[in-house]
């Protein structure tokens, strides 16, 4: 493994899915940050998907990483038309034209049919209507892996994991494009820029982080289900919720890539039998998400169980405070520099 | 004069990094097998012409992020043992020029290893020519004062083939340095 030595410090975060709404408003703040090139139009650094379901880009996942043993597993790169989708354009020329033509005026629309997209199958899920019907939101980033595939991956050593934060970043002045990073990574959360010929990549807004200030898709986050800091910091939300509580897991643990950005798995309504009766199945399969999220599934939903009837008898509970994020500071521990969410 | 040259697959073996080797292993047929080669000498312009079989006919690619473009490039030692399957070595460049078929003008390249090659503007008065017919590539070079050639009078050939998805390493390459007359 080429970075089989760890870094000084590790910044992470924690995504509580309980609380994601599927708003998009952290992919939109990331996206008008960052990826406004058009040779990027296609690209979403961060995206919300909706599980279960294909995913962005479609069966992403599916190629690259690693065996269990260590071993590289060959990727593939996505294709724009089949699994990510082209960027849409839209007829606005012919309706600002036509506007004021009563009835016959056009529809805005696309100017051609799509038949794929980022979240192209949002709110869809899966189970039968009123049974065990279920979805939920996925919002994804680049892991900022422990041991990166696409800095394994990368022949040109364009890509780093800086030493005082493991943030893994592309040095676009080294890439030619390859895009062995893009194979490799089964996160899918390296893009290639076709105008510019360079692999892009969340840099988990480093600019901000080195002055103290949460990246835009945790800082926008309307549902405070983002936190952030450094994996050591004991005082801070990450090390609470992945190592004290243990109830933040890492997304397909078995890629063996080491992802520092972690899930709060979520909690469902019980299923109902053929009489409409409550059971003691949840609605999202424990199986599926133990797909996702690894063995430790079951353990974690028992601990938010058991936190949230604490919490529900007025007993305290560090980890339901936390979560519910009360207040918005505690989710970011950006020291020494950190600034405080107004 | 004109001659075939074989061209063998570049070993991914030795590629940098974790991935190549693995995820490319076992890709040991060349892409392009044959090359023809002819170079000339009119005072200081070296005169490069390389044929090959690429049916593929070329196609815009700035809509695309899973296709490659068809390249070729033309190397020269800096000292006469430059390793060349390397693309030289530390304090043992090479140096030369990498055409592509999706953009303009020429890359002037050098390196001194593998995974070490950068590319910038080609030296003034290097260009290249190339049309694609009839399942053909046809590429001219011409080299005002390549002084490489002219002391090493030796030459090495990589060519992508863009739709076989070469690129970086995985490319087709003369199995040495070839001997150049004027």
């Amino acid at each position: 493994m080429a970075n089989a030595n760890p870094v000084k410090r590790q910044i992470a975060m924690v995504l509580d899915l309980n609380k994601c709404i599927g708003c998009q408003t952290c992919t939109i703040a990331c996206k008008k940050l960052w990826n406004k090139d058009t040779g990027t139009g296609y690209a979403y650094w961060n995206n919300v998907e909706t599980l279960p379901g294909a995913g962005y880009p479609r069966g992403w996942g599916e190629s690259g990483g690693r065996t269990p043993d260590g071993g590289v597993k060959a990727g593939r790169i996505p294709t724009l038309d089949d699994d990510y989708g082209r960027a849409w354009t839209f007829n606005h020329d012919e309706v600002r034209k036509r506007a004021g033509e009563g009835e016959g005026k056009p529809w805005l629309r696309p100017n051609e049919k799509p038949h794929w997209g980022a979240n192209w199958d949002e709110d869809r899920g899966a189970g039968e209507y009123p049974q065990d019907n279920h979805y939920f939101y996925l919002p994804r980033l680049c892991n900022h892996c422990t041991h990166p595939a696409c800095l394994d991956a990368c022949p040109r050593h364009a890509i780093e994991k800086r030493d005082e934060d493991g943030i893994v970043l592309v040095d676009q002045d080294r890439c030619h494009g390859y895009r062995f990073c893009v194979e490799a990574c089964p996160y899918k959360k390296v893009y290639f820029d076709p105008l510019r010929q360079v692999s892009t990549k969340c840099i988990f807004c480093l600019p901000r982080i080195e002055e103290g200030v949460a990246p835009a898709c945790a800082r926008q986050c309307p549902g405070r289900l983002r936190f952030v800091g450094y994996l050591d910091d004991e005082a801070g939300p990450i090390w609470k919720l992945v190592h004290k509580h243990r109830v933040a897991l890492p997304l397909h643990p078995e890629f063996e890539l080491g992802p520092n950005v972690f899930y709060v798995m979520p909690m469902s309504p019980p299923k109902l039998d053929a009489q409409g009766r409550p059971t003691d199945e949840p609605r999202i399969p424990t199986r599926y998400l133990v797909s996702l999220f690894g063995e430790r599934v079951p353990e974690v939903l028992a601990t938010l169980e058991a936190e949230r009837a604490k919490r529900r008898s007025g007993e305290p509970s560090e980890l339901m405070d936390l979560l519910i994020a009360y207040d918005w500071n505690q989710n970011f521990a950006l020291g020494p520099r950190k600034r405080e969410v107004l | 004069m004109r001659r075939k040259v074989s061209l063998i697959a570049a070993p991914t073996g030795m590629s940098p990094g974790g991935y190549v080797p693995v995820a490319y292993v076992g890709r040991d047929a060349p892409r392009t097998p044959v090359v023809e080669l002819e170079t000339s000498k009119s005072g200081s312009l070296w005169r490069v012409e390389l044929v090959w079989a690429c049916a593929q006919e070329p196609r815009a690619l700035a809509d695309d992020v899973d296709r490659f473009t068809d390249a070729a490039a033309v190397l020269a030692p800096s000292v006469a043992d430059a390793p060349w399957l390397t693309m030289g070595a530390p304090g043992k460049s090479v140096e030369g020029a990498l055409w592509r078929a999706d953009r303009e003008p020429l890359f002037g390249v050098s390196a001194q290893g593998l995974g070490t090659v950068t590319r910038a503007a080609a030296p003034a008065g290097w260009r290249a020519s190339a049309e694609w017919k009839s399942g053909r590539w046809r590429l001219l070079f011409e080299l005002e004062g390549w002084a490489l050639l002219e002391a090493q009078r030796k030459l090495a050939i990589a060519v992508w083939q863009g739709a076989q998805n070469d690129r970086g390493g995985l490319k087709s390459v003369s199995s040495g340095w070839l001997e150049i007359a004027a």
